[in-house]
């Protein structure tokens, strides 16, 4: 079982080409994290995967534990175990974050079948409580006046209800305080396992001594341009992107 | 005219002089109705709601030998606190003086049908909501009048229910004392024409009323705010899904006779299918109405594209130290949002289903958070 992404491009639909031939294999068990310049494609990349209307696939192919991903709609991607943690979550007027969540595992159950409401209360108050998020956001209307970091935990709580076999973290830790990237990051710790992967995107190497990955790449420019273990964390974290320039000359 | 025993000559004086006002007044709505003319689309206030094909159709039923007929309920909890007729002299003259926003012909009609609905008298605080229902057939001419009584609070449900090709045509008039709370809400559904002409009169008090249109051909709405003490509160609401071919046509004024009081009107739309929406709102501040604040906002969704809106707001202020804002907008689905709940697994359906309604659930809660 794994994510395999094959020589994927895509751009901004009618405009400039964003992911120019992105190849990745993703495993199930274990986690990669991509790091990259601003602007170099990783939240397209997680976009595309997720089937977000702006962008347009030019080529390649997804497979998702075998299936074409690129065929399915987006709510099917997701029900097929993708995740996708946004670096941006959207606020939702009007609609209360319980009944997103009732309405998005109402959409995994078989026609007939219902929501048992009170368990569903019981899982999402104890999830709640494990990320530090007061219970009265089961009220609020979905990120509608959050800040940046109840936003991010709140992408989280969502991860951790609908248990997704590959989950996406876009910037997750930007915006959290050092508190809440513990937290989060136990969260993320306790939901690893073999059936189970992640792409943790980061600028910075804090979150990913917590979440230690397997596997880390570097993108640029709509490319992975390098692939490694920790030490490219170590690297980045010391010397920034300038070996990107010194090896394209 | 009888003037009740020892009474004073000034009190018998004020009595005759009163009766003698209000006999001109009735005069003159009557000269009103005699002159007024069935709509067409040169009348202004009836340019967008298909008054060829609806408001004519709705003038010949009103003018047929048909029956007005209709099943009427109330219920309360509360039964020392209401004072409940079912026929009214005062219903009638009130229905009689009452504003219409380009409509005397249909008042006029609806008068000479007047006979049927309910007269509440609030005399002392509710905390159960008082619910009428009106259930219509073929054709259906209620009529409503509620006055709150000064300081009291109340809660008043009103269900206006059709079936398939049957006509309503409602006239409310709602009276506000001062110090009173009310809490007013009017659904309509179900109807192959619903029409319904609303009078508030606040005079001191504080009025929240919502309405609520489901289902129906053909919606005509007229709601007439009058604000006649400082310290009124009168807010105005209105929460509408349209699909199908149907239109809702909806004109409010909110006029300020006098100054230090507050008007806000918050009409929203979620249209889907081939619906018109056409919302038309005035603000009127009257000479003298100095340091007014009257707000008005009307916020269409549309979720498909053969949907149309029309907003047609207007200003008329004569005063000085007047806040007064207005503001219309008509957008498509927000992409963004649908795209994140779909991104969760919600089906594309859903997820429309779930915007839409959070547009409108604004409109609720701003109602519900209302103390009555
Ligand atoms: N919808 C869009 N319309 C126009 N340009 C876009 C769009 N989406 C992405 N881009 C452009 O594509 C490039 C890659 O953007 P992306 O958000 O993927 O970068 P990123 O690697 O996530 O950067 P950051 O580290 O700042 O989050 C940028 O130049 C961005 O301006
Ligand atoms: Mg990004």
């Amino acid at each position: 079982m794994s994510l395999i992404i094959k020589n994927l491009c895509a751009r901004v639909k009618d405009g400039a080409d964003i992911l120019n031939g992105i190849n990745l294999e993703i495993p199930s068990g274990e986690v990669h994290a991509i790091m990259g310049p601003n602007g170099s494609g990783k939240s397209t990349l997680s976009k595309v995967l997720c089937g977000h209307p702006d962008y347009e696939v030019t080529g390649g192919s997804v497979s998702l534990d075998g299936q074409d991903l690129l065929a399915m709609s987006v709510d099917e991607r997701s029900r097929a175990g993708l995740f996708l943690a946004f670096q941006y979550p959207v606020e939702v007027p009007g609609v209360t974050n319980a009944n997103f969540m009732r309405a998005a595992m109402q959409a995994r159950l078989p026609k007939g079948e219902d929501v048992d409401a009170v368990s569903f209360y019981k899982e999402l108050r104890g999830r709640m409580k494990q990320l530090g998020m007061d219970t009265k956001f089961t009220a609020r209307a979905v990120n509608e006046g959050f800040s940046g970091g109840e936003k991010k935990r709140n992408d989280i709580l969502q991860m951790m209800m609908l248990q997704p076999s590959y989950a996406i973290l876009d910037e997750t830790d930007s915006g959290l305080d050092v508190d809440a990237l513990r937290i989060v990051s136990d969260g993320v710790n306790a939901m690893r396992a073999p059936f189970r992967s992640f792409l943790v995107i980061t600028h910075y190497k804090r979150l990913l001594d917590y979440i230690h990955p397997d596997v880390v790449h570097i993108l640029s420019q709509g490319k992975i341009v390098k692939t490694g273990g920790f030490e490219l964390v170590d690297h980045i974290e010391n010397h920034g992107f300038d070996f990107l320039k010194t090896t394209k000359e | 005219m009888d003037f009740p025993q020892n009474m004073s000559m000034e009190a018998a004086f004020a009595l005759a002089e009163a009766e003698a006002k209000l006999d001109a007044a009735l005069q003159e709505s009557r000269e009103r109705f005699e002159q007024a003319i069935i709509p067409n689309r040169l009348n202004e206030d009836w340019r967008f709601g298909r008054p060829h094909k609806y408001a004519t159709a709705l003038a010949e039923l009103l003018q047929s030998s048909l029956l007005s007929h209709g099943v009427a309920t109330v219920l309360h909890a509360e039964e020392a606190a209401v004072r409940i007729t079912a026929e009214d002299d005062d219903l009638r003259q009130t229905e009689m003086l009452m504003p219409t926003i380009g409509s005397d012909a249909m008042l006029g009609m609806h008068l000479k049908r007047f006979g049927q609905g309910y007269a509440l008298y609030i005399e002392e605080s509710t905390t159960e909501p008082i619910v009428i229902t009106y259930r219509g057939g073929e054709l259906y001419t209620p009529a409503t009048f509620i006055m709150v009584a000064p300081g009291v609070k109340a809660h008043v449900i009103e269900h206006h229910i059709g079936s398939p090709g049957s006509t309503m045509f409602a006239t409310r008039n709602i009276q506000v004392a001062e110090g009173a709370a009310l809490k007013v809400e009017l659904t309509s559904k179900g109807f192959e024409h619903y029409m319904c002409i609303t009078n508030i009169q606040n005079m001191g008090g504080k009025v929240s009323h919502l309405t609520a249109h489901e289902d129906s051909a053909w919606v005509r709405e007229e709601t007439v705010a009058e604000i006649y003490t400082a310290g009124a509160d009168t807010r105005l609401f209105s929460a509408n899904h349209l699909g199908g071919a149907s239109v809702l046509d909806q004109h409010t004024k909110q006029i300020h006779h006098v100054g230090e009081a507050t008007s806000d009107l918050l009409y929203k739309n979620v249209l889907d299918g081939k619906a018109t929406a056409t919302f038309a709102g005035n603000i009127y501040v009257a000479p003298g109405a100095h340091n007014t604040d009257a707000y008005q906002s009307n916020r269409n969704m549309l979720l498909s594209e053969n949907a149309t809106t029309n907003s047609l707001p207007g200003l008329e202020i004569l005063a000085d130290k007047v806040r007064c804002s207005h503001g219309s907008a008509s957008a498509p689905l927000d992409e963004e949002q649908l795209f994140y709940l779909c991104s969760r697994g919600i089906p594309q359906y859903e997820a429309q289903k779930l915007v839409a309604q959070g547009f409108l659930e604004d409109v609720l809660s701003r109602f519900n958070k209302d103390e009555q």
